[in-house]
């Protein structure tokens, strides 16, 4: 009795995780698992899958061109909308982390509200904005400027401008958080030692904040890579990326090749989180200076 | 110097304005009179929202999008409280990994969460609104903790061995010490779990069928297969208003710096 109650005493936090831990494993890893069970399976017209164990599903996603071609476009969108938020993120960060605390904060809640807002309605105000109809068209068609519409939608610029607003906020917010914790004295020291405002930037704020970047390039591009309904609105057909390969796959029961799709996504994600992680080392922070 | 904090002032305005712009947009749209967009508006009404109100599916939507949202969140913010509760207290390498597990779905791409649980649901025969719920309480429980852990980190655990040793249950010092002490934190984990859900694509986009859909795939279906109907721009405003009163709600309520520290 005495040892069930001391039992109880020292285990007792891992009842309290028991709950969360098996919503987890029976709602995340395990469909998780079946999906790549189910991915290495060939494809069945009246099951979901085949009987037959093969990695057919793989080995024609990396044969194909077509996909090939898709997965390049998907990499450079992501590429775009990364270094792009961070070319444009970075000057805004510099600038909220050098204002008031009170005004920083009201910035930040602008910044936070766009991400409550649903991206299906974030990409119609890009539609609204460029569309046959919309905001530009109607401007320059009442100037007299334009004989018939401007065609700015359906393409893959509007797809990058499209995510890189809407993902923008991210970056921000991760590099204000990462420069809000390099000491100003550093700064100061620099300028005292006689760096101009460049290279105290270069070689001390900029290092300084790597972490920040790193979190933020990974951030974008991983949502970069499932935002499936932003590059199907301002896309079209002409503009698919791997996620609308899953889709499709999904809509057309051809769960295999779905799932091996899924996947080839996943590897993409986890290649470039583990490439991004390395960058965030500490070794790589402090630099040569 | 100056001239160079001048351009970080003209590149935050020109972010602001990309960012918070095309939401603008929605809204001024939303009350146009007209058939079709016209810009600049030629008046204003509200012919749009009372077309909303008329189309039952779209009034389905956003109340079913509200139900989930208010399940999932409350569902979310429950697990996340014990998982945090159990993170901050633990040390090792077991508890390292179930906190990486545990905070996974914010950075794992959702569109995979949606097919898997979809091919999940198909084999166990799940019907589709709790199906639906639950998807979302896994997306929003990492925020829950995230807030959670958050309040912890500024939370005594000596007050709760007090109550303890004072000959309180650890049941009865959890309601009476440690809860209140965590309010902020539980209540911004699930302000975010209720705000994730209720504009959550990418896996309702699977997860939704015939008679069940949320707002956000109505509106999705609406712009691919009617065209750009000036009554989305009147849903997405009344989607865009629901999230202001959720945030005013709950700034007046723990005030909101404890919600953007969660973040």
């Amino acid at each position: 009795m005495e040892r069930l109650l001391r039992f109880i005493r020292t285990r007792w936090a891992w009842a309290l995780v028991l709950p969360p831990l098996l919503f987890f494993l029976a709602f995340f890893v395990g469909p998780l698992l079946y999906l790549f069970f189910v991915s290495l399976h060939d494809v069945s017209q009246a099951e979901m899958y085949g009987t037959r164990f093969t990695v057919e599903n793989y080995v024609r996603i990396v044969g194909d061109p077509f996909y090939l071609f898709i997965i390049r476009r998907t990499l450079t969108a992501g590429l775009a909308v990364s270094g792009l938020s961070l070319l444009i993120g970075y000057p805004v960060a510099l600038s909220m982390v050098r204002m008031s605390p009170s005004r920083r904060s009201l910035l930040l809640m602008a910044l936070l509200f766009p991400l409550m807002v649903s991206n299906v309605i974030r990409a119609y105000g890009w539609i609204a904005i460029l569309g046959r109809r919309g905001v530009i068209n109607n401007v320059l068609g009442d100037v007299g400027l334009l004989q018939a519409p401007l065609p700015l939608m359906y393409s893959l610029e509007t797809v990058v401008v499209g995510l890189l607003t809407i993902l923008l906020p991210y970056m921000i917010i991760c590099l204000v958080n990462a420069l809000l914790t390099v000491d100003r004295n550093l700064e100061e020291a620099a300028q005292a030692l006689g760096a101009g405002p460049g290279r105290t930037f270069l070689h001390v704020t900029l290092p300084l904040s790597t972490p920040g970047i790193a979190s933020g390039l990974l951030l974008v591009f991983l949502l970069t890579l499932s935002a499936y309904v932003t590059v199907q609105l301002l896309g079209g057909a002409q503009s698919k990326m791997l996620v609308s390969l899953v889709y499709d796959s999904v809509m057309t029961f051809v769960w295999p090749r779905a799932a091996a799709l899924a996947f080839v996504l996943l590897a993409i994600s986890l290649a470039v989180t583990t490439m991004m992680l390395k960058g965030i080392r500490p070794q790589r922070v402090q630099g040569k200076g | 110097m100056r001239k160079a904090s001048w351009t970080l002032r003209i590149v935050t305005l020109l972010s602001l304005v990309i960012i918070l712009g095309p939401i603008a947009i929605v809204i001024l749209v939303s009350f146009s009179p007209s058939d079709f967009f016209a810009f600049p508006p030629r008046g204003l009404s509200l012919r749009w929202f009372y077309e909303f109100f008329r189309i039952s599916s779209m009034r389905g939507a956003y109340l079913l999008s509200l139900e989930v949202a208010l399940a999932a969140s409350v569902l979310a913010t429950v697990l996340g409280t014990l998982a945090a509760l159990f993170l901050a207290r633990r040390r090792g390498a077991v508890v390292g990994l179930l906190n990486a597990l545990f905070l996974s779905p914010l950075v794992f791409p959702t569109i995979i969460i949606g097919v898997a649980l979809l091919l999940f649901y198909r084999r166990i025969g799940m019907p589709i609104l709790p199906g639906l719920i639950l998807a979302h309480v896994l997306i929003g429980t990492p925020y829950c903790i995230r807030s959670v852990l958050t309040s912890l980190q500024a939370f005594d655990v000596s007050l709760e061995e007090a109550g303890q040793s004072l000959g309180a249950s650890p049941v009865r010092t959890f309601f009476l010490i440690t809860l209140p002490s965590i309010r902020p934190g539980l209540l911004s984990g699930w302000l975010f779990a209720f705000i994730v859900s209720f504009g959550e694509l990418n896996t309702a986009l699977f997860l939704t069928g015939p008679g069940v859909t949320t707002l956000p795939i109505e509106i999705f279906a609406y712009l691919q297969f009617q065209g750009s109907q000036l009554v989305i721009a009147a849903a997405s405003t009344l989607q865009i208003c629901l999230v202001i009163i959720l945030v005013v709600g709950m700034e007046r309520l723990v005030g909101l710096s404890n919600v953007v520290r969660s973040r």
